[in-house]
């Protein structure tokens, strides 16, 4: 049996060569086993052998060759799997075949996993049955899959020299509360920032979590996302190996679901940018941006003072995280109830998304004036489509059907003809609200 | 696999440390320069033994330094293919463990891991059989067996395997009832 000789292993690792030494030398006490092998068929007088010659170092690879070209009766699995030229090598880890140890040929081809761990490449083939296999086990424990989004949607961080003189007295709030568990405002001294949770957070991770597996997803610097989530999660339950960042994303400024190992008819994505989801649009869920801090507003062009200038903060049980939890649990109810006919790996959380959007205007005829320019596609129009999604009819011209107009000035002839109809006169942002609050809003709170 | 050998290092040594104990502070240099380090070929350097022997020291031209080759045995740990190790396992996910056998980190994928475990997700996420009488978590220690090496110039990464016979857990940490 020499086994080095023969061996078809081309490892280019050294760490053969103790091995092989071993075996070169031992290799002339044992060139008279050979006979011996073809008439036992049985791997229990193979091993009786090796322990014979105990100091022979075992190569298991090798050994299968040899029991498979001589032997008749083959333990299939077992060759099949650690036989180096058969390894589907479904991934790799630090160049590492992740089934026969294998060097990696770099073609290119394998997802860098990087926030699973720095050195994880997989295969499509290899991540669509991860996948698959991720789907029974969540729809087994009946849950789905939460993708986050950390700035302006679970949390707001401003860099410490942003800070205006109003909001000073926040630093001094941070310091003062650094041992209360509680607490939703943070300095953070070695990356220069103060980061305040949003109210209502850590209800809806704890909530949330029963019925859904929970990953962070942003485009931020991995530092500051494992910052961000060691604040959101310190006991390390809901995010462990799941918070995904910039330099994960496999496409620029774009964020997608190539990366995330889940399919994606179970994904709900939680964002306050839609520009980013592009690829993904039917999973997302748009929130309201969170701005505490004057710096995030003015990043957004806004001249009003931010929540922390004005001492305020959005509400805890009312705020939109609550609303969002509330529109998450009808999802999750509508998917896996039991009076459903389909099977359930054959639901699509896209579907009961659009359901319950469009339950939030059903009933409401919707016509638009001064808007948009007459000009363009009514149809192409975002608001347009916003209220379409949200179950309303659009329509550019006003007739006995039409419930609501929604227009930015009093004085035009559509709004003239509301008032007098007694029809609602509405300004753009009661669309807005009602597809941030996910129910129709007072129409009064509206008014043009 | 640990093994007992000998090897051969230069070490510079600063002179304000000349003086009647040189020997002792060239000595404790290079304990504190070698033990914890690895090397490609040697795997890693667990503790020195002995100085066989410190040679002439050469005077390097331009600054006070000396150079002094030292000779000294150590006993080494170099993991091989094919070896059968026990280690202690640090993170569970759903694409395997990661386990550690002192300064060496293995990850065992969950192809390797036998079919009838599971992973299952939560608190503490393992891998556990279907009637739960053997479970893999942090802190358990399992027997494994490694199927591929990477030696790099500062660490060693290993591939492994509990799906032979006699692998697998040996202790777990959790287990109560």
């Amino acid at each position: 049996m020499s086994l080095a000789a023969e061996s078809p292993l081309q490892s280019s690792s050294s760490s053969d060569d103790f091995a092989a030494f071993l075996d070169a030398e031992l290799d002339a006490d044992s060139s008279n086993s050979s006979p011996n092998d073809e008439t036992n068929d049985d791997e229990e007088i193979d091993l009786k052998e090796e322990r014979i010659k105990r100091h022979k170092v075992e190569m298991s690879e090798t050994i299968e060759v040899i029991e498979s070209s001589k032997i008749a009766d083959v333990n299939k699995e077992k060759s099949e799997s650690t036989k180096p030229n058969l390894c589907p090598h479904p991934g790799f880890i630090k160049g590492l075949c992740l089934i026969c140890g294998q060097m990696e040929e770099d073609d290119g081809s394998g997802v860098a996993l990087s926030y699973i761990h720095k050195d994880l490449k997989l295969g499509s083939h290899e991540m669509n049955r991860l996948r698959g296999a991720d789907l029974r086990n969540l729809l087994r424990e009946k849950k789905l899959i939460l993708v986050l989004d950390l700035d302006h949607t679970l949390l707001n961080s401003t860099r410490l020299a942003d800070v205006t003189t109003d909001e000073d007295h926040l630093l001094k709030q941070a310091d003062l509360l650094q041992d209360d568990p509680n607490r939703s405002l943070f300095k953070l001294g070695s990356m220069h920032m103060l980061t305040k949770l949003r109210p209502f957070v850590r209800t809806f991770l704890k909530e949330a979590s029963p019925m859904f597996e929970m990953y962070v997803y942003t485009m931020a610097e991995r530092c500051y996302a494992l910052e961000m989530a060691r604040l959101l999660d310190p006991s390390n339950i809901y995010f462990n190996s799941k918070v995904i960042s910039q330099s994960d994303c496999t496409q620029r400024h774009q964020k997608g679901l190539d990366v995330v190992l889940g399919a994606e008819s179970v994904v709900v994505i939680l964002d306050d940018t839609e520009l980013v989801w592009q690829k993904h649009k039917d999973n997302l869920i748009v929130m309201e941006r969170y701005h505490y801090f004057a710096s995030s507003c003015h990043q957004f062009g806004f001249n009003v003072k931010s929540l922390s200038q004005c001492k305020k903060d959005e509400s805890d049980t009312e705020g939109a995280l609550a609303n969002v939890l509330n529109v998450l649990r009808r999802v999750h109810q509508m998917f896996f109830d039991p009076a459903l006919d389909t099977d359930l790996s054959s639901r699509d959380v896209r579907e009961m998304l659009k359901k319950v959007r469009q339950d939030v205007l059903h009933g409401c005829k919707i016509a638009f004036s001064r808007v948009f320019p007459s000009t363009v596609r009514a149809a192409d129009q975002h608001i347009w489509r916003i209220a379409e999604q949200l179950g309303a009819l659009c329509t550019t011209d006003v007739d006995s059907s039409v419930t609501h107009v929604v227009s930015t000035d009093t004085g035009t002839a559509k709004a003239r003809w509301a008032v007098q109809n007694e029809k609602f006169l509405v300004n753009p942002r009661w669309v807005e609200a009602a597809n941030y609050f996910w129910c129709r809003q007072k129409e009064d709170d509206y008014v043009v | 696999m640990f093994f007992h050998i000998s090897m051969e290092k230069n070490m510079q040594l600063h002179p304000r440390h000349f003086g009647p104990h040189l020997r002792d502070k060239l000595v404790a240099k290079l304990m504190k320069d070698v033990e914890g380090t690895c090397s490609g070929r040697h795997g890693f350097v667990v503790a020195i033994t002995g100085v066989d022997d410190i040679g002439k020291g050469l005077m390097r031209e331009g600054t006070g330094f000396v150079t002094f080759p030292v000779r000294y045995q150590c006993v080494v740990f170099r993991p091989f293919k094919g070896e059968i190790l026990e280690a202690v396992v640090t993170m569970v996910n759903k694409m395997g463990f990661f386990a550690e056998a002192g300064p060496v980190q293995i990850f065992v994928s969950n192809h390797l891991i036998p079919d009838d475990m599971e992973f299952q997700t939560g608190d503490v996420p393992n891998y556990t059989t279907s009637d739960r009488s053997v479970r893999i978590q942090k802190d358990s220690e399992v027997r494994l067996k490694i199927i591929g090496t990477r030696v790099d110039a500062t660490e060693i990464f290993c591939i492994g395997t509990i799906k032979d016979d006699f692998l697998g857990v040996i202790n777990d940490p959790g287990a109560a009832a």
